[in-house]
């Protein structure tokens, strides 16, 4: 019998990763040996250092991608300058939404419920409410993340499927834990796993008409097999079109969005902060890899479709978010909206693109984990109060969280000192010089339409009387607190000294085949 | 038209046969056994393409393991055991996806292989299997585990009841 080869594998390369799957199966036996009391500090304390040590690796690889060392384990991962960049950014996003899982002075216990299987509204169910909340949650983050990092870097579409799937799975266990509102927590969980189970298929299904057009499933194969096969394109076409589904499900492009805001007002705050930044990072990173050293032979073919689902997702992003009345429910619109001006810059197809990309996912990904950190403070006895109105006349209890609530507003809004004014630019430009400026139009005109729901905001907080039911603000832990200062300083420093962060995108947006 | 393309093209009709049988059948016990007969032929198909290995992986697996499974499933959930008219939904609609992606996907593949010539691997041997798995496709494999063990905690962080208080 001939041995067996293995292929070559540069664990320098994979350490970020397997730092994170490592750390989170010593989490699994932090379960079941440290006491309850202390369980949610080393859980926390882990994580963040796993985090950070991961964070350290990738940076120490950033100066040493050469053609010939990207590639490892066989071609199943590439990491290369863009992969390092995503890695990074899912990593410090990351680091920064873990902070919020750890908070437990908002509320005693924390924002998970410690036995998710407890009947809503039983004697028992009561009496858990003071419970100290489920710790499982950290080494679930950890899969999760270390599962988007493999799907930014996966060299080929069975690998990243995989990566797919684990980093999805966690995402749909942790939204069922949330302490109060437990039905819509479970519900939003429920239909997350089905939806999310849904697009699995079609991109598995997509993977399969792929292998049958190119032979292989690996990026170098399909691209070579795009551009110079004699298979009919119909294959081709058909799996792209079953593989972006399954990956536009994931960043809630319309119309496959309907998922978004019951499930990012269903999950738990934090979780959905964590959904928010990070997931949708991931998702990008992959959909351009796919896109960009994949299929770029068929540009010609994907470019108007993808475009008309652009258009039609900022439209239903903005025109959908001014009839919303939840908190949530109106961020989780705008995560659509965003999903659009992201694709924007995506399809503008140049290098500029790319960058003006990984930009926009870092600048929104601090902004968006701000609100929503802002958004778990503002509570009454029954948890948070999302309802817009509750949220009427805040400015005048607290000024300085309804201050910061404004800012971030605006940044979302896109307003100059911002980064999401930056953000914005980059990616229109991006796609003016590509020769996409019909999506601009789009890109502008719904940008306004967005503007309104987010100024309502702005003026219910200050310029309404505070009436009976307004809840008051609590006083962040120091979690949230600096969850919070890293949030707005990012935003705040992003639109005004952009620079680094732009010339380190820039640096990046390459690929290696 | 050789002998083995008659046997695969009869075992694939007694699969298809079976598999609307799943689909239409008001009673889920005996949806899951009919499932045992696709799933059956569908080994039997890839005996038929002297794939050894995957056959016994597939009657081990799927026959084995899932069907019995999803008995339990049934059992544990919907017992006492009938006719479940409120699972059925209205034909019309069924009939359009069903036969619209079948009737799709063979037009698509007998449009795109009718007259193109593939060339067939080696078959599908443990040997071979196994050289694919832990060389060409180690990591996807060894990530699998991971997801395994994420799904574990899940099952047990979502289905506890009483914890050591």
């Amino acid at each position: 019998m001939p041995e067996l080869k293995l292929p070559d594998i540069d664990y320098a390369a994979l350490l970020p990763m397997l730092i994170l799957f490592g750390a989170a199966c010593v989490g699994v036996l932090i379960e079941g040996f440290v006491p309850r009391s202390v369980r949610n500090m080393v859980q926390l304390v882990l994580s963040l250092a796993a985090m950070v040590a991961a964070l350290v690796f990738v940076i120490r690889r950033a100066g040493e991608v050469t053609a010939e060392n990207a590639a490892t384990i066989g071609g199943a991962i590439m990491i290369d300058n863009m992969g390092l960049f995503m890695e990074g950014a899912l990593l410090v996003l990351g680091l920064v939404s873990l902070l919020l899982f750890g908070e437990r002075t908002l509320e005693r216990g924390g924002a998970f419920v410690p036995h998710a299987a407890v009947t809503v509204g039983s004697e028992r169910d009561r009496e858990q409410a003071v419970d100290s909340g489920a710790t499982e949650v950290y080494p679930l983050a950890l899969f999760s993340l270390g599962g988007m990092l493999m799907f930014v870097t996966a060299n080929d579409l069975l690998t990243m499927f995989v990566a797919l799937e684990v980093f999805s799975l966690p995402l749909y266990l942790m939204c069922a834990l949330a302490r109060r509102k437990r039905l819509l927590s479970q519900e939003s969980a429920l239909k997350y796993f089905l939806l999310g189970a849904y697009a699995s298929a079609f991109f598995l299904f997509g993977v399969a008409m792929i292998y049958g057009f190119a032979k292989g499933v690996d990026f170098r194969a399909i691209h070579e097999a795009v551009r110079g096969s004699e298979t009919s394109p119909t294959l081709l076409l058909i799996g792209l079109a079953l593989v972006a589904i399954g990956l536009l499900f994931k960043i809630a492009a319309a119309p496959f969005h309907v998922w978004t805001p019951d499930v990012y007002q269903g999950a738990p705050t934090p979780v959905t902060a964590f959904m928010a930044a990070c997931t949708k990072a991931a998702a990008f990173g992959a959909l351009l890899r796919v896109l960009y050293v994949g299929f770029d032979g068929a540009k010609w073919h994907f470019t108007p479709v993808l475009g008309a689902v652009a258009v039609l997702t900022m439209l239903v992003g903005a025109v959908l978010a001014v009839t919303q009345t939840d908190l949530k429910r109106l961020l989780a619109y705008s995560s659509v909206a965003n999903a659009g001006y992201l694709m924007v810059g995506l399809l503008g197809g140049n290098k500029d693109g790319l960058s003006s990309t990984l930009f926009y996912l870092v600048a929104y990904g601090f902004t968006v984990i701000a609100a929503f950190a802002l958004v778990s403070l503002v509570r009454d006895a029954d948890g948070e109060a999302t309802h817009l109105s509750r949220w009427a006349g805040l400015g005048r209890r607290s000024p300085l969280f309804a201050g910061i609530f404004t800012f971030l507003l605006l940044a979302f809004a896109g307003i100059p000192l911002t980064s999401g004014f930056m953000a914005k630019f980059g990616v229109f430009g991006a796609a003016i010089a590509g020769d996409q400026t019909w999506l601009v139009i789009f890109g502008v005109l719904t940008s306004i339409v967005l503007a309104f729901p987010y100024l309502r905001v702005v003026v219910m907080m200050w310029l309404s009387e505070p009436g009976e039911t307004t809840p008051s603000v609590s006083i962040p832990g120091v979690l949230t607190s600096a969850v919070l200062g890293i949030g707005t300083v990012a935003t705040l420093l992003l639109g005004v000294l952009p620079g680094p962060l732009l010339e380190l995108a820039d640096q990046a947006s390459s690929f290696i085949r | 038209m050789t002998v083995s393309d008659v046997l695969l093209t009869a075992v694939g009709l007694v699969a298809v046969g079976a598999a609307l049988a799943v689909v239409m059948t008001e009673h889920l016990v005996r949806a899951g056994l009919w499932l045992v007969v696709t799933l059956g032929a569908i080994a039997v198909e890839f005996l038929l393409l002297r794939a050894e290995f995957a056959a016994w992986v597939q009657v081990l697996i799927y026959v084995g393991a899932v069907v019995v499974l999803l008995l339990f499933a049934v059992m544990l959930t919907r017992a006492p055991i009938g006719p479940s008219p409120d699972l059925d939904r209205p034909l019309g609609p069924a009939l359009l996806v069903g036969a619209g992606t079948g009737l799709g996907l063979s037009t698509l593949f007998v449009w795109v292989f009718a007259d193109r010539q593939v060339a067939v691997p080696e078959t599908g041997s443990a040997q071979r299997l196994g050289e694919a798995i832990f060389a060409d496709w180690v990591l996807p494999f060894e990530v699998l585990s991971v997801l395994l063990l994420a799904a574990l905690i899940g099952a047990i962080v979502l289905s506890r009841r009483e914890g050591a208080s």
